[in-house]
């Protein structure tokens, strides 16, 4: 099983700009529900589409949902389309252009946390963005992370009044 | 890494009313929250990396020795 460390590796490595959401973006600020998938979230100027169809060209990237369709892999084809799940050499990765409830990149990158992780800075979702996005999802286990989170959120909160 | 006691009381006695009291409530596990929160941030993706890989280690390796015994009920 590919995992977290060689998804964030393939992350850092090619420098995308982009913000990590999800249950991974849980993990690092605390949260104990495992996860297999890195979801992201990525800037659509050309320059960062481009970066992109490279670094996933050389992960072998496929559609998950159509590993068969004929996809070709370019900064075009990301500029037509907007969200992407995708299979890889280095397992699942979601790329997201809009996150539901929170917006496009701009303002999932506004009040991102930085961590440094592997020797790399990722930008993360803020803990805030991050319950209100999984709010939005609403599904089981989304609202299971809900309850997690938010008991981080408020753990940090209190300890800042005092 | 050194966590502020003011948390540990937090997730540990969760404060009636609190979201940890909520989340108790809806079934989380909070001691292992906690765990984490005491961890690094580079140090919670290895545990997580931990326990994705020994999980695949156990699908790979765990064999059914025999189906389960239907009840009664199940082979009606």
């Amino acid at each position: 099983m590919k995992a977290v460390k060689s998804q964030l590796e393939f992350l850092g490595r090619h420098d995308l700009e982009c913000v990590i959401i999800g249950g991974v973006a849980g993990a690092l600020h605390g949260s104990a529900i495992p996860t297999t998938d890195l979801d992201v979230c990525y800037s659509r100027t050309s320059e960062n589409l481009a970066r992109l169809a490279t670094a996933l060209q050389s992960v072998n990237a496929r559609l998950r949902n159509a590993p068969d369709l004929p996809f070709l892999l370019d900064a075009e084809t990301l500029h037509k389309g907007l969200n992407f799940t995708f299979i890889t050499d280095v397992g699942d990765l979601d790329f997201l252009g809009e996150v539901r409830g929170i917006g496009y990149f701009d303002m999932v990158a506004e009040g991102a946390s930085s961590f440094e992780v592997l020797g790399y800075e990722f930008k993360v979702i803020a803990l805030e963005k991050l319950v209100l996005a999984k709010r939005t999802a609403g599904r089981a286990k989304d609202l299971l992370a809900v309850a997690e989170l938010e008991a981080i959120l408020e753990s940090k909160t209190k300890v800042g009044e005092q | 890494m050194k966590l502020d006691k003011g948390i540990e009381d937090y997730f540990l006695h969760p404060p009636p009313g609190s979201a940890a009291a909520r989340a108790v409530e809806f079934g989380i596990d909070l001691t292992l929250t906690l765990e984490n929160l005491r961890l690094t941030p580079e140090e919670r993706i290895l545990k997580l990396e931990a326990h994705l890989a020994s999980i695949a280690w156990l699908k790979a390796n765990a064999r059914l020795k025999a189906p389960p015994k239907m009840t009664a009920h199940e082979s009606s």
